[in-house]
């Protein structure tokens, strides 16, 4: 029954504050909808405690849903230790949202509408972690997207809100498309999409191969590919990142819930609740780790000249999500889900604690215009150091240390034992890990060290948050400092094979969980080094010689400029989609629209509506190019079957 | 009264002529009938709902006129869903007909004629009853789409209409001839027979009547490049019309459609699927391309319906049980989501004017949030996104053209669907997100009735109670055919 | 030179295409397109006419008086459209019918 209560709860919540909020007042929509949550969460926990120490796995099937020949398909909840594990970062860390928000919204006239939304939002991904079969993942997948353009664009009167969640829901589209083929084409090889059915049946398919769109390909290899693109949509991997940063328009605390500690880790979920299916697809893996290495790199490498305090932080999830694709690449689904355990609790505190310097800053979000906070806000500023400190890994090697600590070092101990090609994907994530130190003591040193840079008034009245703010802080800053330290042992520790039971599947051949604890110690000391190491480098330049970086940025221009325009991929994308679109165009119709170009959307939308223009130019109006275009169609036909391709010889 | 027992299975269309008949005369003869017109619409509604339940007391498969008209199982299904969407299209209309005199009294009449029409459509079972249902349901149209006699856009649809549909009824008929001559009869069966000899696909008499008669039934169904008809005459004729011709006359001429091909053409799948396929996947990348642009709100409805078709096609092109199954269940699931789609469109009134202005939309959230809501269910329905109806219907088709190897389809399916759904969302975005106009005209009753039906069926279609019987009556009129 | 069922169908194609083109070449009068219209069935007509004398089958001019009825009721129904249209605009040009489009 607890089951049932973690999933209907939400939903519960958000009808009532959705239908009723306008009646009952936004007080009580806002304790009713943090109430259940925070019930949700509890329970959660019972949950974990018994699946993942008890190994009570279960199967609850609530409704038989869809039957159309051999399909048949039925809601149900599958109870296992991913399930559990995630269970309890979901609710949890939207419970201790749902309470921020109370604070953090509180002058905002539709807060009814905005918590049954996060309320809505956390259906949908309790949905998708508890499903059973792809479908009903495919519809959390689906619901997590669309409650997420809802509150990506809740503050719908700012113009970059409404942009950036249109960016959001069509880059979003795209890998949905991918996940939507790959579950065609699980149905058509296996005949089913129930995940039980399909993990049995995929050893048989090792290796076979079948014609796609004209090519012999491998039939898991395909599949995997094809799932990996929704993952990559979901999870903002390279190529597809791009409505990450842009999301940031919308209200902190969504951030914190959907961009940081939730939707966006269900890309590296559902590729670990693939384990069957993507351990016999070693090229899909290869590419797994290749994406998640090179998102790692460039993602830290974006952030590091970030003004926007929630970009820098929006930046730091996308390369940590990469970790834990990398992780997940190279055979170490425990090693991945781990970082996304306690990752979920310092990026949340990260993004809450940003939103209390926003709040306290009058909504200010500009670095170039903080500094010298430390002394206004302690308490925010403590819960802040206590997240760098997760997230920069800090700790005693070969002993203890803050959450990052544990979960980041076995991710880059994995990578080295993966054995990848000259070992990239360890290279990549040492120096990615030094970035991050970097950019992350940036930060703190930008907001509160120094000499304020804000404008008078504004730093005269910036003020502590209210507790009801702070009270999640704590909370979260617990999971941040403890969280790595005493789930180690259960997640990556010697008997995570216990641990996890059949939730996760390892391949026959996969030693990758013992070599970890082989590497040598040179290679487990290099992620602390290169913490130290960015620690040291921005220090220098952020307190010791704040000319520095300007110094730097002058003497190596182009770099800078290269990061700082995100090495230019709105650009490039632009340049790929919509130029060649317009040269068509031109060419086609002798003159293009250049005004309908505005570039607050994507270029693929852009594209989209330059074509749409020419489809609605064919309308003339006239009868008579109606009566052509007929009898051009009914030609076409004709020749078509005279021609012989049509069957007529 | 035996000889007259053997006509029962007609009763469904018996009573929708001689009602249409009695109407008309009830028209004509009362002095004050123009003044009654609303009156005379329920009444009509009356006649579509007795035929519907005339319709669910048939089973089996009976034939009648020398097996000219079929009744069978999939005949019933399409029957049923082409009378509930006029009887819901002529329930719109009632506030143009009692409120604002802007229809006469002949439109709910007229509308019974089209739809006697669209019942001889699914029953078809010969040549000659084909053309005769066509024509009864066509002619009918031609009239109703320029009703507003006093409105050059409407008398404009109308003109449209006639010159381009009669070009379809003669490309059609010429197929018509040419099959004829092939088989040396008119009746399906014949046809079928004759198609099915070894070598019937190189024949050129089959092959150019089948390109000729698909071509007419194309326009009917508004594919591309049949289509150009479709969004100037909605914009034209008086909106409840074009809700009207926006549901039924699809469902109609669709399953004349699927009873062709799947009937008449078995012999020759490899010919008919090829046409299919050209038609599904320029109606579905036309809609959901040309349909962005597009401020006029009856325009964007076009140019979905156009997209739908296509969707619809996909299942068709499959050429097997599940694919018929689809489309049967895609044309229902069309019908309400557009019915409710046009109930919104309606209730956008400001001082006795309709509004067709997409961006008049802006805002509707704050000023009527149920609106919003239901107007956000259908868009949403449409774009095909999980939970709703239309993902549902979508997911039918696809699976179908999946089963039956159609891969290139159905990519192109998805495809069109991920571009589709941006213009859908654009109104979404608009009612919520954008600042607010001035407020309608309350909804009417009628209206909103619609409105939450549809929205209703729509959101609960994920439940099996509601979906369930729905697919095994599709699963079973499906299988009739084969 | 025997006149024999080619020759029919050729004819009758003929007139068909003739039709169609009418319907989108004339740019100037409505009514043509009508008697445009009647060109394509009555090539139709024909084409029955002549298949059932070859076939040896009536069910092919059974078909033609129908066709014959329903054109007739096609014209009538075209020309009272065209004349509503006349009364609106007062003029029935085929270049002039174009207030929607896009």
């Amino acid at each position: 029954m607890i089951y049932q209560a973690i999933v209907f709860l939400p939903l519960l919540g958000a009808l009532i504050a959705g239908f009723f909020g306008r009646f009952i007042g936004p007080r009580p929509a806002e304790l009713i909808t943090s109430g259940f949550l925070v019930i949700a969460a509890v329970l959660s926990w019972v949950a974990f405690w018994q699946v993942g120490i008890g190994h009570a796995t279960d199967k609850i099937t609530l409704m038989r849903w869809v039957s159309s020949g051999e399909l048949d398909v039925s809601w149900g909840i599958r109870v296992d230790t991913l399930t559990a594990v995630m269970l309890v970062v979901v609710t949890t860390v939207s419970a201790l949202v749902h309470i921020y928000s109370i604070g953090y919204m509180h002058e905002d006239p539709h807060r009814p509408r905005f918590f049954a939304y996060l309320s809505l939002f956390t259906f949908a991904m309790l949905m998708l972690v508890t499903a059973d079969n792809l479908l009903q993942m495919f519809f959390g997948w689906e619901g997590v997207g669309l409650a997420s353009y809802l509150l990506i664009g809740f503050w719908y009167q700012k113009p970059e809100a409404n942009a950036a969640a249109i960016k959001a829901f069509i880059v979003n589209r795209v890998g949905d498309f991918g996940f939507s083929l790959g579950m065609f084409g699980v149905f058509f090889i296996f005949q089913t999409i129930s995940l039980d059915a399909v993990f049995a049946a995929a050893p048989q398919h090792a290796g076979k191969t079948m014609g796609f769109l004209g090519y012999e390909v491998d039939i898991l290899t395909t599949l995997c590919l094809l799932l990996f693109v929704g993952a990559m949509g979901k999870s903002a991997q390279f190529l597809l990142h791009t409505w990450l940063p842009d999301a940031m328009e919308g209200p902190t605390p969504v951030s914190a819930l959907i961009h940081a500690a939730t939707m966006v880790t269900a890309g590296v979920f559902m590729v670990a609740r693939l384990s069957p299916l993507f351990e016999y697809a070693p090229v899909a893996l290869q590419v797994v780790t290749l994406v998640g290495a090179v998102t790692a790199f460039f993602a830290a490498t974006v952030g590091l000249v970030q003004n926007d305090i929630k970009r820098v932080i929006a930046y730091s999830t996308c390369s940590q999500l990469g970790y834990m694709f990398a992780a997940i690449g190279v055979g170490a689904y425990s090693a991945g889900i781990f970082h996304l355990f306690t990752h979920a609790f310092f990026k949340a505190l990260l993004f809450l604690g940003a939103g209390s310097v926003i709040h306290a800053m009058h909504h200010e979000q500009d670095m170039r215009h903080m500094g010298g906070l430390r002394s206004k806000i302690p308490i925010t500023w403590a819960m802040m150091l206590i997240g760098t400190l997760a997230l920069t890994g800090v700790g005693i090697p070969f002993v203890a240390g803050f959450a990052g600590f544990h979960s980041k070092d076995v991710i880059v101990e994995a990578a080295y034992a993966g054995h990848t090609p000259f070992n990239y994907a360890f290279w990549l994530l040492v120096i990615a890990a030094f970035m991050t130190s970097f950019y992350s003591w940036r930060l703190m040193f930008m907001t509160f060290y120094g000499r304020t840079r804000a404008d008078h008034h504004t730093y005269e009245h910036a003020r502590e948050s209210p507790y009801v703010m702070l009270v999640p802080l704590f909370v979260l800053a617990a999971g941040a400092i403890f969280a790595g330290f005493m789930f180690k042992g259960l997640f990556v520790g010697d008997g995570y094979k216990e641990f996890w039971g059949k939730a996760i599947f390892e391949g026959p051949g996969s030693h990758i969980m013992h070599a970890i604890h082989e590497v040598p110690a040179w290679v487990a000391v290099s992620p602390f080094l290169a913490m130290l190491a960015g620690f040291g480098l921005s220090y220098v330049y952020y307190i010791q010689a704040p000319w520095l970086p300007e110094a730097t940025a002058n003497a190596f221009r182009p770099l800078y400029l290269f990061l700082l325009n995100k090495w230019y991929f709105d650009e490039l994308y632009d340049r790929i989609f919509v130029r060649p679109a317009f040269a068509i165009g031109n060419f086609l119709w002798k003159k293009g629209d250049g005004a309908v170009i505005d570039g607050t959307i994507d270029g693929t939308a852009n594209r989209v509506l330059v074509t749409a223009n020419n489809v609605a130019k064919l309308q003339t109006g006239y009868i008579y190019h109606y009566a052509f275009a007929m009898l051009i169609g009914l030609a076409a036909l004709i020749t078509w079957f005279m021609l012989g391709t049509g069957g007529v010889r | 009264m035996s000889a007259l027992a053997v006509y029962a299975p007609l009763l469904p269309e018996l009573i929708l002529a001689l009602g249409a008949m009695a109407l008309l005369m009830l028209g004509v003869f009362r002095p004050e009938a123009q003044e009654e017109a609303g009156r005379i619409m329920w009444l009509a509604v009356a006649v579509l709902l007795a035929s519907g339940f005339a319709v669910l007391q048939g089973a089996g498969k009976q034939q009648l006129f020398d097996g000219a008209f079929v009744i069978d199982s999939f005949g019933r299904f399409m029957k049923i869903v082409v009378l509930v969407a006029a009887a819901g299209a002529l329930v719109l209309s009632f506030d143009e007909m009692s409120e604002r005199k802007a229809l006469k009294f002949e439109y709910p009449v007229l509308v019974l004629l089209a739809a006697t029409g669209m019942m001889m459509m699914v029953s078809a079972n010969n040549l000659i009853s084909l053309y005769l249902g066509l024509e009864l349901q066509s002619l009918a149209l031609y009239v109703v789409a320029a009703i507003r006699r006093d409105s050059t856009r409407s008398s404009e649809a109308g003109l449209k209409y006639f010159v381009l549909g009669a070009l379809s009824s003669g490309m059609l008929l010429y197929g018509a001839s040419l099959l004829y001559g092939f088989a040396g009869a008119t009746s399906f069966e014949a046809i079928a027979a004759a198609a099915r000899s070894p070598g019937a696909g190189q024949d050129l008499l089959l092959v150019f009547g089948l390109v000729f008669l698909l071509v007419g039934i194309a326009f009917k169904i508004s594919a591309v490049p049949f289509h150009m008809w479709t969004p100037d005459v909605y914009e034209g004729a008086p909106t409840p019309v074009t809700a009207f011709f926006a549901s039924a006359p699809k469902v109609a001429a669709m399953a004349l459609f699927i009873r062709i091909v799947i009937s008449m053409f078995a012999g020759v799948q490899p010919q008919w699927q090829q046409i299919v396929v050209f038609l599904a996947i320029a109606s579905m990348l036309l809609g959901a391309f040309a349909a962005i642009r597009q401020t006029n709100i009856k325009r964007l409805m076009a140019y979905s319906s156009i997209a739908n078709m296509g969707y619809a096609l996909v299942g068709l092109a499959a050429g097997t049980v599940e694919g018929v199954q689809g489309v049967l269940l895609y044309m229902a699931i069309y019908v309400v989501m557009t019915l409710g789609a046009f109930a919104v469109i309606l209730a956008m009134r400001r001082d006795g004017t309709a509004i067709e202005d997409i961006s008049e939309l802006a805002g509707l959230s704050k000023t009527n949030l149920p609106m919003a809501f239901a107007m956000a269910m259908f868009m949403f329905s449409l774009a095909g996104i999980p939970p709703l109806a239309g993902f549902f219907a979508k997911l039918y088709v696809f699976m179908a053209a999946i089963k039956a190897e159609l891969y290139t389809l159905a990519v192109i399916g998805v495809l069109a669907s991920v571009v589709g759904a941006y213009y859908y969302l654009r109104i979404v975005k608009l009612m919520f997100f954008d600042e607010a106009g001035q407020p309608f005209e309350p909804t009417l009753p009628k209206e909103r009735a619609v409105q939450w039906v549809a929205m209703v069926l729509v959101i609960a279609f994920v439940l099996p109670i509601i979906s369930a019987p729905l697919v095994e009556a599709a699963a079973a009129a499906a299988r009739t055919l084969f | 030179m025997d006149i024999g069922l080619g020759h029919y169908l050729t004819v009758a194609a003929c007139l068909f295409t003739l039709g169609i083109f009418g319907i989108f070449l004339n740019r100037k009068n409505v009514i043509v397109i009508l008697m445009s219209v009647e060109l394509m069935l009555l090539a139709v007509n024909i084409n029955l006419v002549s298949f059932s004398s070859y076939l040896g089958n009536l069910t092919g001019q059974v078909f033609a008086l129908f066709v014959l009825t329903v054109a007739a009721a096609e014209a009538a129904i075209g020309l009272a459209i065209v004349v509503v249209y006349f009364r609106n605009r007062g003029t029935i040009a085929v270049e002039d019918i174009n207030m929607m489009k896009g």
